[in-house]
């Protein structure tokens, strides 16, 4: 279901051309945001943009580039400011700690946690100068700890943490920051996995099926809306982290 | 009759290296163990958080936690613990950069026990705070988790702050 929102607010979705980029994208476009859809890929992004239709402003983004990171706020400054900034841009490839090469850890540190600081260190001000805003941080259930994802699982747990902080600091300027922490979510990232795992993987999950694009959207509409929420992880994940989540111990 | 001790690599630059050298001087660890203690960057507010800042106190610094878990584990370790600052793991105003780097190493932890159970390797993650956390209490803590039975402890953060940090969230 969607909300109807006052006209004029504007957001910044990274990573917007993505599985659940889009999903978020769509969803904030029908609440009523303007929305900055911001992606790597040149080709994705007006293909994205084009498809959701409505106040969708494409934009090419890297988050490890700072002028491309400035570029974007630039872009949402010339629509009236980023109210909602949602930090979805992330890259998922890893492997076990002892062969984990440093500069894939470097990369994943880059665009999964120093990308989206530096985001919201450059909306901040303007939020706050608005009167507050909200920034969402998509984390992971990885998180808590997965096998194999060593690079992956510390990125995005100091995702978590960095939220927790910057909820602290960022309160008094009427800014809320929280984290959704997805499950396993049919995306083409996910499309690949060996049906073995796939078949292990929905078998962990309590509500039977795998998350959808919108399952997600739906925990960021929210928070984008909540602002008595703040600081906190809001886990979508089908009840997976609560039981057994099977894979973490897989051999 | 009781485990011979080891002695327990150390690695890491952080504020509490001195508190864990002492503590383990008293700990008497039974297995081949590691404690890494990082080197968390100071508070700073956001603002102040420039892109070159944040590739050094956040990029670097979890560049050289990866090292230092290399390192140790290319050793014989069968215990592994980390030693972090409890403010900045708990969350703090202006402490964004020092949280990125705790957080990231608790779920770094976490990942870490999941990783190394088959490999017999215990991982835990102990947070001190300056202000409630003696050498006592901590070695007696290390003892625990790096003398006999510790390997049942595993992928466990444990908070030496004498409540300090009780009615909060923990990450």
């Amino acid at each position: 279901m969607t909300t109807t929102h006052p006209s004029g607010r504007t957001a910044i979705v990274t990573g917007g051309a993505g599985g659940i980029g889009r999903g978020i994208v769509r969803r904030l476009a029908a609440d009523g945001f303007t929305v900055v859809l911001a992606d790597l890929d040149e080709t994705a992004v007006h293909e994205a943009a084009a498809e959701i239709g409505g106040r969708v402003e494409p934009h090419l983004l890297d988050v490890t580039d700072p002028a491309s990171r400035r570029s974007v706020v630039a872009r949402a400054d010339a629509l009236g400011g980023a109210d909602l900034l949602v930090n979805c841009a992330g890259v998922l490839r890893d492997a076990r700690v002892r062969r984990l090469e440093p500069a894939l850890f470097r990369r994943l540190t880059e665009i999964n946690l120093i990308g989206p600081l530096a985001l919201a260190r450059l909306v901040g001000p303007g939020m706050g100068a608005r009167g507050g805003g909200a920034i969402v941080n998509l984390a992971s259930r990885a998180w808590l700890g997965t096998f194999g994802s060593t690079a992956y699982s510390t990125a995005k747990g100091g995702l978590v943490g960095a939220t927790r902080s910057l909820a602290l600091e960022l309160g008094p300027r009427g800014i809320t920051v929280n984290a959704v922490a997805p499950g396993f979510v049919d995306t083409p990232m996910t499309d690949g996995l060996p049906p073995e795992v796939r078949r292990r993987t929905l078998d962990a999950i309590p509500v039977g099926r795998a998350g959808r694009p919108e399952d997600v959207a739906d925990a960021v509409a929210f928070l984008a809306d909540a602002g008595y929420v703040t600081g906190q992880v809001l886990v979508a994940c089908g009840g997976r982290s609560i039981g057994d989540p099977y894979l973490a111990r897989a051999s | 009759m009781s485990a011979p001790t080891v002695e327990a690599v150390v690695r890491g630059h952080g504020a509490a290296t001195r508190l864990v050298t002492d503590a383990l001087a008293v700990a008497r660890p039974t297995s081949p163990s590691a404690v890494v203690v990082p080197a968390v960057p100071d508070l700073r507010p956001l603002d102040e958080l420039t892109d070159e800042r944040l590739a050094t106190d956040v990029g670097d610094t979890l560049d050289a936690v990866l090292a230092d878990v290399r390192a140790v584990l290319d050793g014989a370790v069968h215990r592994l613990v980390f030693v972090l600052p409890a403010a900045p793991l708990m969350a703090t105003a202006g402490g964004a950069a020092a949280s990125a780097v705790t957080g990231g190493v608790l779920s770094m932890a976490r990942t870490l026990a999941i990783e190394l159970a088959r490999e017999q390797v215990a991982v835990n993650v102990v947070a001190v705070d300056p202000r409630a956390t003696t050498v006592a209490a901590l070695a007696g803590q290390l003892g625990v988790l790096l003398g006999e039975g510790g390997e049942a402890i595993t992928g466990q953060e444990i908070y030496l702050t004498a409540g300090t940090d009780l009615g909060r969230i923990r990450p």
